[in-house]
């Protein structure tokens, strides 16, 4: 057998995307217990502490602001988010 | 089961904490309503008993839009799952 190297135009794989940055998973489950800011397609904001989250991404979230243009429009205790209406979650404090 | 301070371990626990008691439901088409949460499922399709439900109509004006609210009274509502944005139960404290 010829055991020589492969010839050198060959495509070498990408290499692979800085390390330590996590998958999207990894990032939701570092961000339960603490400050999210949920953006809902129709543009409103709800600030609150994530307590939990599931395969939809459904959201329960305490202590929760809803944020309508800027301006404090309701608060809730506790909010279930259903999941089609998220468009982002982004941590509101340090991971 | 190691349940945390608050008991919850997925989302749908904050909703079947909430059953036999009164929530608000914000739903799609700027409509809000409070009733007493009888069922729910995984499509959060919800039955509601003593509806209350606040619709915002906004109309564009020259100047400024203004939003007139109109309420309306059901005793017993089943509303479909896809319409439904949030439900908050009562202030458990």
């Amino acid at each position: 057998m010829d055991e020589s190297p492969p010839p050198p135009d060959v495509q070498s794989p990408p290499p692979p995307p800085p390390s330590h940055t996590g998958s999207p998973t990894d990032f939701l489950k570092g961000v339960v217990g603490k400050k999210v800011i949920v953006r809902l397609n129709s543009g409103v904001d709800y600030r609150g502490i994530l307590s939990c989250l599931d395969g939809y991404m459904n959201i329960a979230l305490e202590q929760t602001e809803e944020h309508v243009e800027g301006k404090i429009t309701n608060r809730y205790g506790d909010a279930f988010i259903r999941g089609n209406n998220v468009l982002y979650i982004s941590a509101a404090e340090e991971l | 089961m190691d349940v945390s301070s608050t008991g919850i371990q997925e989302p749908f626990d904050l909703i079947r904490l909430s059953l036999s008691e009164r929530v608000f439901v914000k739903l799609r088409g700027d409509r809000e309503m409070t009733g007493i949460l009888h069922a729910y499922d995984g499509h959060m399709n919800l039955i509601l008993s003593d509806v209350e439900e606040t619709i915002m109509i906004v109309s564009e004006g020259e100047q400024q839009a203004t939003v007139n609210v109109a309420k309306r009274k059901m005793d017993m509502l089943f509303v479909r799952g896809d319409g439904v944005i949030l439900v908050s139960p009562p202030s458990r404290t």
